[in-house]
């Protein structure tokens, strides 16, 4: 399987050229075009429940598409993400990686999808009860709007909990207030996710909150 | 560039590239000799040498295979950009230029001003303040009437900050004579010692329509702004024209007058609208994009139930 990452950084996508006898999956609708040959298959995300709770709580879909190559030579699929920005990958040997809901869009088929539960001063900070994971053996693709910045962290870290896109599981995340009652609230800020431990994080240098923020008190 | 030619050991030249084009359609040289172009490190074939290779060749360029203009590509822009010159803090911006994300170094006990709900990380030790500043005319602005104030409690800190619009971001450093007009909504963040006020402009400012509203920067330090779209710096000695909407910022050797391109009628039926003229010597960044445009594009399609 080759693929590569272009379209730069603001409408990044992903082509994929599977092999004979290989498969892709991917989030529903992440297809944007492919060899007419290519079989494409709907299946629950991880079977019927597990696909269910996926969707509601896990902010996927509830069928992802598997890409098959069926034929005798080497065709391409073409794999998007719904907003703009940038795509990234995570190569897994046997460990896993949490990404926020909304950022999974592709992977090999050694990975295999999960949800765990992310806690009630998750859902306090909107972004969700449960967290979503990858693990396996493979390629994930993700991404999000905005650039993607990969981070070490060692120790505690604060982020915006809008900025947040993907993190290593053994990072402790809690819920806290930017700053004072004043400031969290005034000046902006609100909640942040202040992460604890040694691990890798993925930060989005942009978020839809900022988006609006900028645009709606020109949209009057 | 001046090409110096080895023909069995012996040395001619330099010359210029039109004159090796001559002398080997002349037959004095052989496309198989030596050239070393200046500044380069190694010798290779008169044939070549970029510009030589097609010019003994007859046939026309294929067009299919071959656009015209080579497109650029992300690498021509580097997307990381760490401060060369005076700064007063050390910073990197990534991400560029789409979504350019500014990190700043705080050493200990030191404050940065950062545009209000623009922080995305930040260390644990980083405590953050939130001060109104220039109270009902920056409000006026355009802006959040809110700066928040960064401090460094008892050590180093960091801080990541990605501003609201998609676009690129510069830096500048003041040196405590020259001063910045920024365009309101263009504050990214600033030194704690350079002093910023909203400057009533009095009806210029008000008729010019969006966006100039501007922001005084004064004193001595870093300051950072930001675009919607890709930010251009332009020199001015002279005269300088840029429709309102896409100032971001000037140095204040400038001055300017707010008008219309060509007359009233022009004013109306052009589409242009207002402009400032600048005049006298210094630098405009000007916004390859202006936020009114994005809004109007997307205006149609605004939900309909959901108002603003």
């Amino acid at each position: 399987m080759q693929t590569s990452i272009e379209g730069g950084s603001a409408f990044a996508y992903i082509n994929v050229d599977l092999e004979p006898g290989e498969t892709v999956i991917a989030e529903s609708d992440a297809m944007s075009s492919m060899s007419s040959d290519l079989d494409m298959d709907a299946k629950f995300n991880g079977g019927f429940f597990s696909g269910l709770a996926k969707a509601y709580l896990g902010g996927e879909s509830l069928f992802v598409n598997h890409f098959t190559n069926n034929t005798s030579s080497t065709r391409r699929v073409t794999l998007v993400q719904g907003t703009p920005g940038n795509t990234r990958t995570i190569e897994l040997n046997g460990q896993e990686f949490c990404l926020q809901p909304g950022a999974y869009i592709a992977s090999t088929p050694g990975v295999s999808l999960g949800i765990k539960w992310a806690g009630l001063k998750s859902w306090f900070a909107r972004e969700g009860l449960f967290k979503l994971t990858v693990s396996g053996q493979g390629t994930v693709w993700y991404g999000a709007y905005g650039g993607l910045l990969e981070k070490e962290v060692d120790g505690e870290y604060i982020v915006d909990t809008s900025h947040l896109v993907a993190y290593e599981p053994q990072m402790k995340l809690n819920i806290q207030l930017a700053g004072g009652l004043f400031s969290s609230f005034f000046g902006g800020e609100g909640f942040v996710t202040r992460l604890e431990g040694k691990g890798k994080i993925v930060i989005q240098t942009r978020s839809l909150s900022g988006l609006a923020d900028w645009i709606n008190p020109r949209l009057w | 560039m001046k090409i110096t030619i080895n023909r069995e050991g012996q040395e001619y030249g330099p010359y210029p590239l039109e004159q090796v084009r001559e002398l080997l359609a002349n037959g004095t040289i052989q496309s198989s000799d030596l050239a070393h172009c200046e500044g380069a490190t190694e010798w290779v074939k008169v044939d070549q040498i970029p510009g030589i290779e097609t010019a003994d060749d007859s046939l026309p360029p294929v067009l299919d295979s071959a656009p015209a203009v080579t497109p650029s590509t992300d690498t021509d822009v580097p997307d990381t950009y760490t401060p060369t010159g005076q700064h007063e803090h050390e910073f990197v911006i990534e991400c560029k230029p789409d979504f350019s994300y500014l990190t700043v170094q705080v050493p200990g006990n030191q404050s940065l001003k950062v545009e209000s709900s623009a922080m995305a990380t930040m260390s644990t030790n980083m405590a953050m303040k939130t001060k109104m500043k220039g109270g009902f005319s920056r409000l006026l602005g355009g802006e959040s009437i809110f700066i928040n104030e960064f401090t460094a409690e008892g050590g180093p800190a960091e801080i990541g900050i990605a501003p609201g619009s998609p676009g690129d971001m510069d830096h500048v450093y003041l040196n405590g004579s020259e001063e910045i007009f920024l365009q309101s909504s263009a504050y990214v963040a600033s030194s704690m010692n350079v002093e910023v006020d909203s400057k009533w402009q009095g009806l210029k400012g008000f008729f010019s329509g969006e966006g100039l509203f501007l922001l005084r920067c004064a004193g001595q330090g870093d300051l950072w702004f930001n675009t919607y779209g890709a930010m251009i710096e332009i020199p001015v000695d002279g005269n300088y024209v840029v429709d309102t909407s896409h100032v971001v910022a000037f140095t204040s050797g400038l001055q300017y007058n707010v008008e219309s391109v060509g007359g009233l009628k022009s004013l109306f039926l052009s589409g242009e609208g207002l402009v400032c003229r600048f005049h006298g010597q210094g630098k405009v960044w000007i916004q390859t994009r202006h936020p009114m445009a994005f809004a109007n594009w997307t205006w149609p399609f605004r939900p309909q139930k959901n108002n603003g």
